[in-house]
């Protein structure tokens, strides 16, 4: 993935057609076949980005809950629209994925020892969380233990959090009718034989579809390149790299740490564009890792698999993996995943 | 007896420490019960060493028996098991009153050492002991982590009951103590006799395209020899020992071979730590350069771990 070609055309520049003529799920999935075959699979990555800038919108933002999405790890997803989802029936959902999870743990299809069925689910929106006014609410949904003691005092316990959202999605909004809801990507944090449940739940009430979004080196590259470029008034962590070298018969793993400001330091040294990063510039700053790494250890990083980036904005595993550290650019690093999911999804 | 005998036979005993004499002596076995018991031991060890010599002078000690008398000096300095022992529990018991020590003795001159800490007013843990393992023939002893609180105590006691003057941590840490040993006693590279390694082409799995280019094949061939000798000769044809990882903290400048403008007027090197980490480490090392992924030869920082028994490293400018 060295060579990018500036004139590809990008998924977003996708024609909406019938919107008319819509059954629920299939035609859905047909106009997404018919625009994918127009395009080739091409990485669409745009040759530049906006560096990730403080902006949240000037809306009534719960910090507090925001607070509580930081210093967390989510496990990422792409989520197809949702065909007729209300925000004024979140009540009503509650009780709904409430009433489906009891049954399923009573069925005995995702049993854990010793597992209480006194739970409560609940349904909310996450006010702020968007990247323009278009952009849907996201929403958040928690599964809570409820406490079986009398005591009022005690806080129930967060077995499962799940949140919903969508950061600068027009491309994709541009192209669904008004019955469907765009959030395309998926944050999970809890079991997995949880997410599988609430995830089946999902896509029988509203017909979507999960799908697990992995990251790839190549954008696993630009987040480091974003993130370092990112203004930060004190680093908390420092700046780290993980290669998965692809030697047998045993695995090998080289991490690669680099002072924040060391990192800081050469990345204003190979930005060149004011206000953003180009695929360029990503190429050199890495290179640039890669040979001080080379002129130490004769290694060539670049034969081997990233597979972890982690700044003081933002770590990420290729596996699909995020913890978002830094409240100021939470919307930059979700507007990047939210890019990558609906990549997925098209 | 001669006076040179007499003369040695004096500075033989004067070398000999009170508290051993009278092994020694007994070990020795030229002076009888019944003399031994004519001296007063507590006297100034002047006095006692001019009795001894006179003593040996009336039985006519000769050259021989003297030297004798030295060999046996000689082994009791080596090592003494029991005292080590004693010792060392002595010194953790006292610093700590609550403290478990148990011993096993192995074949290899080797003590094996379990330590169950506790503090003045609690037992000791004895779900978290610490082991340590002493070569008494060597200035060498491995210890499982998991001390923090307690390692300076444990040098302590490890050094005096050894009768050393110092102990130096070094930096070389694995899981498995094999490894560490073959390291530390340079013992790998005699596990496998080297045998012939001219292995020839088609005995080695190279995975070559058949329909390319008979020339290029030559040329690949030829590096690919290159790259594999120089392996060889780096890493030997023997196993290599098991190593997890090997650590490196860089503050180096940042000098590109790719544009020689970034980063030319900054100063301050760039900080770094760099961590390879492979359940065989040195293993996985040695087929990076065949794979294509590295440069042969390696870095002789990754190459020298076994031979500098490190696996942590701090590298600067010079």
């Amino acid at each position: 993935m060295d060579s990018y070609d500036a004139s590809e055309s990008t998924p977003r520049q996708s024609t909406s057609s019938r919107p008319e003529d819509y059954f629920i799920g299939a035609t859905f999935l047909q106009k997404r076949l018919e625009s994918v075959r127009k395009q080739t699979s091409f990485v669409p990555t745009p040759p530049r980005r906006k560096i990730p800038h403080c902006s949240l919108l000037q809306e009534d933002v719960d910090l507090q809950k925001v607070a509580f999405l930081l210093h967390k790890q989510w496990t990422l997803y792409s989520l197809t629209p949702l065909y007729k989802f209300s925000y004024s029936n979140l009540k009503e959902y509650s009780r709904l994925l409430n009433a489906f999870i009891v049954a399923e743990k009573q069925k005995g299809l995702a049993v854990e020892v010793g597992e209480d069925f006194n739970i409560k689910v609940i349904f909310s929106t996450l006010l702020g969380i968007k990247g323009t006014q278009r952009d849907p609410e996201a929403f958040l949904v928690q599964i809570l233990s409820k406490s079986q003691l009398p005591s009022e005092n005690r806080e129930s316990k967060v077995l499962w959090t799940g949140w919903f959202c969508c950061i600068f999605g027009d491309s994709l909004l541009e192209t669904v009718s008004e019955d469907f809801t765009c959030l395309p990507l998926f944050l999970a944090n809890g079991t997995e034989s949880n997410t599988a449940i609430i995830g089946t739940w999902f896509q029988k009430t509203f017909d979507c579809y999960f799908s697990p979004l992995a990251i790839n080196a190549f954008n696993l590259s630009w987040m480091a390149a974003m993130w370092t470029a990112c203004k930060m008034d004190h680093y908390v962590a420092t700046t780290e790299f993980l290669w998965s070298v692809p030697c047998s018969p045993q695995s090998l793993d080289i991490s690669y740490a680099i002072h924040p400001e060391d990192a800081k330091a050469l990345w204003d040294s190979v930005h060149k564009t004011p206000g953003e990063v180009t695929q360029e510039e990503v190429d050199l700053f890495m290179d640039c890792l890669y040979s001080h790494f080379h002129r130490h250890f004769k290694i060539h990083l670049s034969a081997t698999r990233l597979v972890r980036v982690s700044t003081s904005v933002a770590s990420a595993h290729t596996d699909g993996k995020i913890k978002i550290l830094c409240h100021k650019y939470l919307i930059g690093v979700l507007a990047y995943l939210t890019e990558l999911a609906i990549f997925q999804i098209e | 007896m001669d006076e040179t005998v007499a003369e040695f036979i004096k500075r033989t005993i004067l070398k000999i420490p009170m508290n051993e004499l009278i092994t020694i002596l007994k070990a020795w076995d030229f002076l009888s019960e019944n003399q031994l018991q004519t001296i007063n031991f507590r006297q100034r060890k002047e006095s006692v060493v001019q009795h001894l010599v006179w003593l040996c002078e009336e039985k006519q000690a000769s050259v021989n028996d003297a030297a004798l008398l030295d060999i046996i000096c000689e082994d009791v300095d080596l090592f003494d098991m029991k005292q080590f022992k004693n010792s060392f529990k002595k010194i953790l018991q006292r610093a700590l009153k609550n403290v478990t020590v148990s011993f096993r003795e192995t074949e290899e001159n080797a003590v094996w050492i379990r330590i169950a800490w506790g503090t003045q007013y609690t037992k000791p843990n004895q779900y978290k002991p610490t082991y340590v393992v002493y070569y008494s023939q060597t200035p060498y002893a491995f210890t499982s982590s998991r001390l923090r609180r307690n390692a300076p105590l444990l040098g302590q006691a490890l050094t005096v009951a050894s009768k050393h003057h110092q102990i130096v941590k070094m930096d070389l840490r694995s899981r498995y103590l094999d490894s560490l040993k073959a390291i530390v006693f340079k013992q790998y590279n005699q596990i496998f006799e080297s045998h012939n390694s001219t292995t020839p082409l088609q005995e080695r799995n190279l995975g070559l395209d058949v329909n390319m280019d008979s020339r290029i094949i030559h040329e690949n061939i030829v590096e690919k020899e290159r790259v594999q000798q120089i392996t060889q000769e780096t890493f030997g044809d023997y196993p290599q020992p098991q190593l997890e990882f090997a650590q490196y903290k860089l503050e180096t400048k940042f000098k590109s071979d790719l544009n020689g403008s970034i980063l030319a007027e900054r100063e301050e090197p760039l900080r770094c730590l760099i961590k390879f980490s492979s359940p065989h480490l040195l293993e996985a090392l040695k087929s990076l350069a065949p794979a294509g992924i590295a440069d042969a030869p390696l870095s002789p920082l990754l190459t020298c771990i076994p031979n500098k028994r490190m696996n942590y490293f701090k590298i600067r400018d010079k």
